[in-house]
């Protein structure tokens, strides 16, 4: 447990950063609380939520004050365990809205998927940290490929498309950052272009083929499947530049937008508070992201700057696309906005990446 | 201990690359919602507006109000009202620019009005319409052929709406009404201070439905539908409904046999006044009589009818509640109060008398007794008995004016009785401070003698000569005065609660008890010797106490009577009383305006009735065999409903049971 440091340096976390989080996941507590008291009197969402960060605070902790090098040590670990759960969901889990992806134990029920994000991410910096060329050769990358691919490959059957599709923040970090020469970028473009139409018919259900043509042409059927978008779009629209205020969203209010504490919680934001909100939140979002990949520059090693590049790259993926998708940029896929919507999983991923982000940034200085 | 390697720059210019490209794309973003919101936010709002759930509300059923028996005074009839849905009409109209005029046309015909008026009543809907969505309503109490008429036109009119309401419904028109009160639509001011209200919604507005609104009013409840954009509805959010809870049952302390003959009397009469009975031992109010009555089931109305207009104009203001808004010398019955208060004061003995001559002189005035040709030597009980002015006049000088004021406050003058209705008057009792602070002047010893009979600026209402009466007869309780006996709550689980509207002592005045005696023989003298003013109020086999009033309205300059006079300047008429007078369970006070005649002629019949209509059991007994001490007893004890003792509610109103 040498390396495990028992400072008190409570004082050299990072302040701005970890404060920037926290406001995030209040206002997301208020945006659910918004979102849900009319239909859930009793608040029990909204009491919930407060409850799963209460606990992501304390994983935050834990992953910012025991050295990151002791989680790169145990990361095989974690992975394997992920993956182990990932398994027996395919094998025995119950089957919700389509696919298989919770866990139930007890009367909680959790997505190993979203806590699988961090520990792969564990892992590939583990990966990087021993691999220091400044090009990946291909038994290399095809490690990384694979560091990657299992559990993409254990999520894309249950079959939750969106939250596989998430992973590939992961695939661009090892491809961009990892280095990679101009060879294997046309091998990996040709595949694409190969894999994309033959996954598009032969694999993907035709539930999430009408998620795609949807996102083509979300006007094509305002009351079938192009509903939600079309919904949050007006929601968002009707809130113009102030908003109509707190509680006030009829939109959301009345139940209109489906998935309104979840994957359309920006557009109960941007109902409420207005183009205004909306900056403000996307402009906290920048803040966050701007300082981590200023900690992964800072990072005192190899493994350091790679896992804090990873683990924002989620955090760029999630918010890029949640917020693209609410106003149709983007096809619907059940990403969450980090920090803010409603989930027990994806909140406690999102405090632990934080966590891991502060400790990257703290152990900056070799004798730290 | 790791070293930077080289490829930091490499890394370092990704990290930036990276960083540019996020911020790039956020500016992006930033850019679409500025499109969504800001430039195209007037579309988004339409469309959130028509495609908004609609919230159709589920009027609750206002609580019935009813007599102490259970009779019901006030309940709900089922009514439709017409309404305009603004929602779907907006696009018929946009697309057929024919189509506004032959709606106004088919409406006016319908409901029998010139365009002119259906397109004022339009405006005004709409002025009063907070939310630009909310339907209109244009007309209401539709018959069954305009109803049929209507929806026979559903397809050429989809916007018409006929609404089932249910509709506040007074059985016995003006009965009770100063009591009951009315409803009417919500103004600005009642939403800002129930946040609870929305426009259009009925509350109450005098009476008891105003002071008792809370529980009566229930609580709406609400379906939400989801429409889409062409005005189609798709489905109720079940999650969101809310059920309807009806209103609270109130029970009054009014008896409605009392009541009945109350006002049968002053109506018969074509008397104007006012009259209260209520029950000295806690003061439930019994019956409360403000003659002439309006009809509450005109204000309910949202649209002003002629009927509304009649009572807006009427010269007798028959919107105020004479019984508690309206403000009287009292006239001899103030006798009563000076004959307490100058044996308990000792400012006059039981064996004190005064010799009347017809008149005397008092602080260099000569003031004069009604009966010019003089009384005689008076004592207290036959002072009151006769209504002698001299006699008061020199216990008024004996007491001074602040004495008799005090006491005239501690027996209920001067200050509301607190009862449960709105609008309650306080009168004026006059005394040196009251001069000093009110009048900025000096109080003259003479106006004390005015005082001292019930004149001069002394005013006090025709509730608060009861609650004095009431106090006087059981010994000195001042009971706050109620109309209300019980609220009835029923329970989601059908069970039902009661809450009693508690009796409440506001104070004990100590009357010693020879002196209250002294009062209460002279006051049964007044109803039950030979030369008494009420021998109009006397019942064989019941023991009535009581004094008489007269009150001069015009100056009067020697004696004469005021019968012949024309209407406003005749003599008001006040009846005071109570019985049995050992044990007294009811007080009456009547009071005629304008009468012409004193007061044993025209109040004290009333009073009579009254307490046959209360004691009937009792006296058919006493007729019987009034030499069995049984039936005496009987008599005295009396068989009043007892609180917490209460009759079976009815079973559901008639109105109740014609659903929709």
């Amino acid at each position: 447990m040498s390396r495990v440091m028992r400072d008190r340096a409570f004082l050299s976390l990072d302040f701005n950063f970890l404060g920037t989080a926290l406001v995030i996941a209040a206002t997301g507590c208020l945006l659910i609380y918004s979102a849900t008291y009319f239909t859930d009197p009793n608040l029990g969402i909204f009491h919930r939520q407060l409850l799963w960060i209460a606990i992501g605070i304390a994983l935050m902790f834990l992953f910012a004050f025991v050295d990151y090098h002791v989680f790169f040590d145990i990361a095989p670990i974690l992975y394997g365990i992920g993956n182990v759960m990932l398994l027996y969901l395919l094998l025995w889990g119950r089957v919700t809205a389509h696919v298989k992806s919770w866990i139930h134990i007890g009367g909680f029920q959790f997505q190993p998927a979203e806590f699988m994000k961090v520990f792969t991410a564990l892992m590939l910096a583990r990966f990087f940290d021993s691999n220091d060329r400044a090009y990946l050769n291909l038994r290399s990358f095809i490690i990384a490929m694979a560091i990657i691919g299992l559990p993409v490959l254990l999520i894309f059957v249950q079959p939750d498309l969106g939250t596989a599709a998430s992973f590939a923040p992961l695939i661009g970090v090892s491809m961009f950052f990892g280095g990679i020469r101009w060879r294997v970028w046309a091998i990996m473009l040709v595949t694409v272009f190969v894999v994309l139409p033959i996954g598009y018919f032969k694999v993907l259900h035709p539930y999430q083929r009408e998620r795609v043509m949807i996102f083509l042409n979300p006007e094509r059927d305002p009351l079938g499947s192009g509903y939600q978008v079309t919904q949050a779009k007006i929601a968002i629209g009707s809130g113009g530049i102030h908003g109509k205020g707190f509680k006030q969203g009829t939109q959301a209010k009345l139940a209109f937008l489906p998935a309104r504490h979840t994957d359309f919680i920006f557009a109960v934001l941007g109902e409420e508070w207005g183009f205004i909100g909306v900056i403000i939140v996307l402009a906290l979002y920048l803040f966050l992201i701007v300082q981590a990949l200023t900690f992964a520059k800072n990072a005192r090693d190899r493994g350091g700057t790679f896992l804090s590049i990873c683990l924002i790259a989620f955090f760029i993926f999630h918010v890029l696309i949640n917020v693209s998708m609410q106003i149709g940029v983007l096809p619907t896929t059940g990403i969450p906005l980090p920090l803010i919507s409603y989930g027990g999983s994806s909140t406690m991923m999102f405090f632990m990446a934080i966590g891991l982000l502060l400790n990257v940034d703290k152990r900056r200085f070799v004798n730290a | 201990m790791r070293v930077y390697r080289d490829d930091q720059k490499f890394l370092n210019f990704r990290i930036n690359a990276v960083m540019w490209g996020v911020v790039a794309i956020f500016v992006f973003l930033a850019g679409s919602f500025w499109f969504v919101q800001g430039v195209q936010a007037e579309k988004y709002r339409g469309l959130s507006e028509s495609n908004a759930l609609r919230e159709i509300v589920m009027p609750a059923k206002r609580g019935l109000i009813m007599d102490r028996y259970g009779k019901i005074l006030a309940d709900n009839q089922p009514a439709y009202s017409l309404a305009i849905d603004r929602v779907t009409m907006t696009p018929i109209v946009k697309s057929d620019p024919a189509h506004r005029p032959k709606l106004i046309q088919f409406l006016a015909q319908v409901l029998q009005l010139t365009p002119a008026d259906l397109e004022a009543r339009i405006e005004k809907e709409k002025e009063k319409a907070v939310n630009p969505t909310h339907p209109l309503i244009i007309a209401e109490d539709l018959s069954m052929p305009q109803v049929a008429e209507v929806q026979a036109h559903n397809l050429t009119f989809p916007e018409l709406a006929v609404n089932p309401v249910q509709r506040r419904n007074y059985p016995y028109a003006t009965m009770s009404a100063h009591v009951l009160g009315f409803i009417g639509e919500v103004n600005e001011r009642d939403i800002a201070a129930h946040k609870e209200l929305r426009q259009g919604d009925l509350i109450g507005k005098r009476g008891v439905e105003l002071m008792y609104d809370k529980w009566l009013r229930g609580r709406d409840g609400a379906q939400y539908w989801e429409y889409d954009s062409h005005g189609r509805r798709l489905e109720e959010v079940t999650s969101a409904r809310k059920e309807a809870v009806s209103g609270d049952n109130v029970y009054l302390t009014l008896d409605f046999e009392l009541q009945r003959r109350a006002e049968q009397y002053f109506i018969e009469n074509e008397f104007v006044g006012s009259a209260v009975a209520l029950d000295p031992r806690n003061g439930e109010v019994l019956a409360m009589v403000s003659s002439p009555a309006f009809n509450p089931n005109v204000y309910s109305k949202r649209f002003t009818t002629q009927a509304y207009k009649e009572i807006q104009s009427n010269p007798f203001k028959i919107e105020l509640n004479r019984s508690i808004q309206g403000l009287y010398s009292p006239g001899s019955v103030f006798k009563t109060v000076m004959a307490v208060a100058g044996l308990a004061e000792g400012a006059i003995g039981p064996g004190t008398t005064f010799d009347c001559g017809g008149s005397g002189v008092f602080f260099g005035r000569r003031f004069r007794c009604w009966q010019k040709n003089g009384h005689g030597a008076v004592s207290v009980e036959r002072a009151l008995k006769v209504s002698c002015d001299i006699f008061f006049y020199n216990t008024g000088a004996r007491l001074g004016v602040d004495r008799i004021s005090q006491w005239a406050k501690d027996l209920g003058f001067g200050n509301i009785t607190q009862i449960d209705l709105d609008g309650e008057k306080a009168g004026i009792v006059p005394s040196t401070a009251w001069a000093a602070t009110k009048q900025h002047r000096k109080w003259y010893p003479s106006e004390t003698i005015s005082v001292s009979i019930g004149q001069g600026p002394l005013i006090v209402t025709p509730l608060q000569v009861a609650v004095m009466m009431g106090s006087i007869a059981n010994g000195g309780t001042v009971y706050r005065p109620h109309v209300v006996r019980f609220i009835e709550h029923a329970n989601p689980d059908n069970t039902v609660q009661r809450y009693k509207v508690a009796t409440q002592a506001l104070h004990h005045l100590k009357i010693p008890t020879d002196v209250a005696g002294h009062v209460h023989n002279g006051l049964w003298k007044v109803v039950n010797e030979e030369g008494g003013t009420a021998s109009n109020a006397r019942i064989t086999g019941l023991n009535v106490a009581g004094k008489t009033g007269t009150v001069q309205v015009i100056a009067q300059h020697g004696w004469f009577s005021t019968a012949g006079l024309p209407f406003m300047s005749r003599d008001h008429a006040w009846f005071a009383s109570y019985a049995p007078n050992d044990n007294p369970q009811m007080v009456v006070v009547v009071f005629v305006e304008h009468a012409g005649a004193h007061g044993g002629t025209d109040s004290a019949p009333l009073a009579k009735l009254l307490y046959e209509a209360r004691f009937q059991q009792q006296l058919e007994n006493a007729r019987l065999d009034l030499s069995n001490p049984e039936t005496l007893q009987a008599i005295k004890e009396g068989e009043a409903p007892q609180p917490g003792q209460v009759p079976k509610a009815p079973a559901q109103p008639a109105g109740a049971e014609i659903g929709h």
